[in-house]
């Protein structure tokens, strides 16, 4: 194994301090710091990614975002969502040898996650519409041959819920992403966390009744809470649980079984009637 | 101020001392991993049970590889006032007559190998034996052994890794000695800089530098970590440094901590290892008896101690990041650097990471200072490197050389050639991500510039030899199956790309693939190496992309046209 090291990284942390990058040759204001795919992003600049989400720590996998950094010993590719933003940073996003190693990554993609759409028309955009590779077909690939592996569920189910129900499962190109054991997960509180960013909508649920039924993690079932006041099922006990544990001072019992339309309604009626009273 | 070494291990020194050169004969057995394979533990055992049988006055004591592992076992024998003699291909049934000539004060010639009068330990400590046996080559005239130059397995196979009074006798742990009683840490840590030593584990980054880095660091704490996570196939080195001179990378272990300002050092080592970890164990505890290691080590108020991490088999563990990972109980998956081990490493805190054999590089650097060590090997590239030598060779074995020798001079000089007479083809530098070379650019020097110019690694010092009868697309689909199978699958192009250029490759070799095959073949290569996320997948195509460019023939053969 290679082990390399370079100096000269003093800065980890997003700062206060303004600084001007510049991308595709015009200059743009960031603070020191920042992301730099973030910067593109709000300035409309594209950069194609899979992985990166602003409020997960940057993972730097679907290697997508890669983009032309300019050094004094000439270029070097770096992925923009780990890239932070320094005074004269110069990067370019679309040089022909980015746009080569992207199409010929999103050729891979095609191949990896052939039932996806999202990844069909975002390889279009990019003058791909066909892979040279052979494509993964699983009939039984409970996330339905979508999956990119770009790790957000799982991210997100450690990093925010502090569930850890689902991880990477194997290595190399048996990785997939599932619970532990491939078997249902009472960790998991099917809060949909994993379903909201997943960029190929691969994950698959269920609500049948009083149960959210997780069809991509091993048919994990997660028990719904029910509306004492319309009878409807709205959220996952373990969730809500979760969360109301978290509000101070604590609501009233009657408000919080409540689902949050009758809730709503419930203020709503309240506010009407102290009003006409007024 | 404490100036002079403690009593006790100017005591253990003299005791070495007389192990080294008793007033007996001395008979060791070669008991690395490689000579206990081909029947050393045997060998061993049956000397031992005779000497205790008879109560003979012999002296028996296993030591490690001395690097000829071809010849292994090997055996030597050191009567009193006589020179050091090598027995090669010894089998149990040799125990007796060794033991008949011992016995008589001489030695078996027919199964000797070489002889030596002298051994410069290269620490101030020159070990003389003596003169006789002279119808027994010298060890300098033996081919294989007369063209290196033994920096870092000066010990090897010469000393018994299992006892630090040999160490000491050779002057071990008197770099450290004096280092920590007479040198500041930083003077420390400019001798380092100054000797242009670089990173022995496959980059080449200059070792002083990352050490600087991390030292300037601010942080309540630091750790120093040594990789020991060798797992190219075919490479061994740091296995015997380990398994021979466990004390002399504890040595270097101690100075680092010394100059950079750390009380914590760890070992991370593969589980595939037992010998190395316990004679590392061993030795981490005998030091600490000594005082060398622990609190106050020689009576100074410098501490510092080692831990041992061991490895679950995984390669890409080898990386820096996916280290650390594994040490912490996570998932071996290397991140992204920046952060770099020496902003964030260990727990969050700045860590050196070394690998075994820059480490051991040190105590012989602080000894003899930054010049004399800048002399070894060439511009930019100072000092000897360990090389592997295996494959389709004559002479299998550890070499050690200056860096800056030519290739020819490693696999047909020290090499001999092919095996069985057979010729050479091309050879493999670095590892399972290193690059096939063939016979024509055999006047490359392997320095870490000039391998990278021909599409190659210096990695960390695998020489796989490849003969006339070897297929090359053959081999690059052996590496590429390899590092697929080592791949930790977080990024695309190494978990995706490696897998399909392994389909590609089997299907070529099926014999029906075309000529469009081998452009894509070529096209992924270059994209899974630039954008891999770590080392293992910027480097894992180099057999690929060099194979197609040396020896595009035998691909063409294969494909439709």
């Amino acid at each position: 194994m290679t082990d390399e090291i370079c100096i000269n990284e003093e800065l980890l942390k997003e700062s206060l301090e303004d600084v001007t990058v510049i991308i595709n040759g015009s200059r743009y204001p960031a603070k020191k710091g920042e992301i730099m795919l973030q910067v593109a992003i709000r300035e409309g600049i594209e950069i194609p990614h899979l992985c990166y989400d602003a409020s997960l720590s940057p993972y730097g996998a679907c290697r997508l975002c890669m983009v032309e950094k300019k050094c004094r010993g000439g270029n070097e590719m770096v992925t923009s969502c780990t890239l932070r933003a320094e005074d004269g940073l110069d990067i370019v996003t679309d040089s022909p040898e980015i746009l080569r190693h992207r199409q010929m990554i999103l050729e891979l993609y095609l191949a990896e996650a052939p039932k996806s759409e999202v990844i069909k028309s975002l390889a279009a955009r990019y003058g791909v519409t066909k892979t040279r590779f052979f494509k993964k077909v699983d009939k039984t690939d409970p996330l339905g041959n979508k999956c990119v592996l770009c790790g957000l569920c799982v991210r997100v189910c450690n990093e925010i819920m502090g569930a850890g129900a689902i991880s990477f499962v194997n290595r190399g190109p048996y990785t997939v992403v599932s619970t532990p054991f491939l078997s249902e997960n009472p960790s998991c509180m099917g809060c949909k966390a994993c379903v909201s960013v997943c960029p190929t909508h691969a994950i698959e649920t269920e609500d049948s009744g009083d149960e959210r039924i997780m069809r991509s993690w091993n048919e994990t079932k997660v028990k719904l809470t029910k509306c004492p006041v319309c009878g409807g099922y709205y959220a996952p006990d373990m969730l809500s649980k979760k969360v109301y544990e978290k509000i101070n001072p604590p609501l009233a019992k009657s408000v919080q079984e409540m689902c949050p339309k009758c809730r709503s309604r419930n203020i709503a009626d309240k506010e009407i009637s102290a009003s006409s009273q007024r | 101020m404490i100036t002079e070494l403690p009593a006790g291990i100017i005591r253990r020194q003299n005791s070495g001392l007389k192990k080294l050169k008793p007033d007996i004969p001395r008979i060791t057995v070669g008991l690395a991993t490689c000579g206990a394979a081909v029947g050393g533990t045997a060998i061993y055992e049956r000397l031992h049970e005779a000497v205790q049988k008879r109560g003979l006055k012999i002296s028996l004591v296993p030591t490690g590889c001395i690097g000829y592992c071809r010849e292994e076992p090997i055996v030597t024998i050191a009567h009193p006032k006589k020179p050091l003699v090598l027995l090669h291909r010894v089998s149990e049934d040799d125990v007796d007559d060794i033991l008949d000539a011992v016995l008589s004060g001489t030695v078996p010639f027919g199964k000797a190998l070489c002889r030596i009068e002298e051994w410069d330990h290269l620490m101030g400590h020159n070990i003389t034996y003596g003169h006789g046996f002279e119808e027994i080559p010298l060890y300098c005239d033996i081919p294989f052994f007369g063209q290196q130059q033994k920096v870092i397995l000066r010990n090897t196979g010469i000393i018994n890794p299992e006892d630090i009074d040999e160490y000491l006798a050779v002057g071990g742990y008197s770099a450290a000695s004096d280092a920590l009683l007479n040198m500041s840490p930083d003077t420390v840590l400019e001798e380092v800089e100054n000797s242009g030593l670089r990173g022995r584990g496959g980059a080449g980054f200059p070792a002083g530098l990352k050490w600087r880095i991390t030292k300037e660091k601010k942080s309540d704490k630091k750790y120093i970590i040594c990789n020991a996570d060798e797992g190219d196939p075919g490479a061994y080195m740091n296995r015997n440094e380990m398994e021979s001179d466990p004390h002399m990378l504890i040595e270097g272990m101690i100075l680092g901590a010394y100059a950079i300002g750390t009380e914590e050092g760890l070992i991370y080592i593969r589980a595939e290892y037992p010998l190395a970890i316990f004679r590392l164990k061993h030795a981490i505890a005998e030091a600490r008896g000594c005082g060398i290691l622990g609190k106050n080590i020689f009576g100074t108020d410098f501490s510092f101690d080692i831990k041992i991490a061991t490895g679950a088999g995984a390669f890409v563990c080898g990386e820096s990041t996916a280290l650390v990972a594994s040490i912490e109980g996570r998932t071996g998956r290397p991140h992204p650097r920046p952060p770099r081990l020496t902003d964030s490493g260990l727990w969050g805190k700045p860590t050196d990471l070394n690998n075994v054999e820059t480490w051991c590089n040190v105590p012989v650097i602080i000894k003899n200072g930054s010049e004399w060590y800048r002399n070894i090997g060439a511009e930019k590239n100072s000092g000897t490197k360990v090389f592997s030598l295996v494959g389709d060779v004559e002479k299998v074995g550890l070499v050690e050389v200056p860096l800056g020798t030519t290739l020819k001079k490693i696999v047909l000089d020290i090499g001999d050639g092919g095996a069985d007479g057979k010729a050479v083809k091309a050879v493999q530098t670095g590892g399972p991500s290193g690059g096939c070379i063939p016979l024509r650019l055999f006047d490359t020097t392997v320095d870490f510039e000039s391998l990278n110019a021909i599409g190659s690694i210096m990695g960390s010092g695998g020489i796989v030899v490849m003969d006339e009868d070897t297929n090359m697309v053959d081999i690059a689909r052996y590496f590429i199956s390899f590092a697929t199978g080592e791949s930790c699958g977080k990024c695309i192009p190494c978990r995706e790309g490696l897998k399909h250029t392994l389909i590609l490759l089997n299907k070529i070799l099926g014999g029906k693939g075309t000529a469009e095959d081998l452009n894509t073949l070529k096209s992924l290569s270059e994209t899974i190496a630039k954008t891999s996320l770590c080392g293992l997948g910027q480097t894992a195509p180099n057999p690929v992309l060099t194979t197609l460019d040396y020896f595009r023939e035998e691909y063409d053969a294969l494909v439709k046209l």
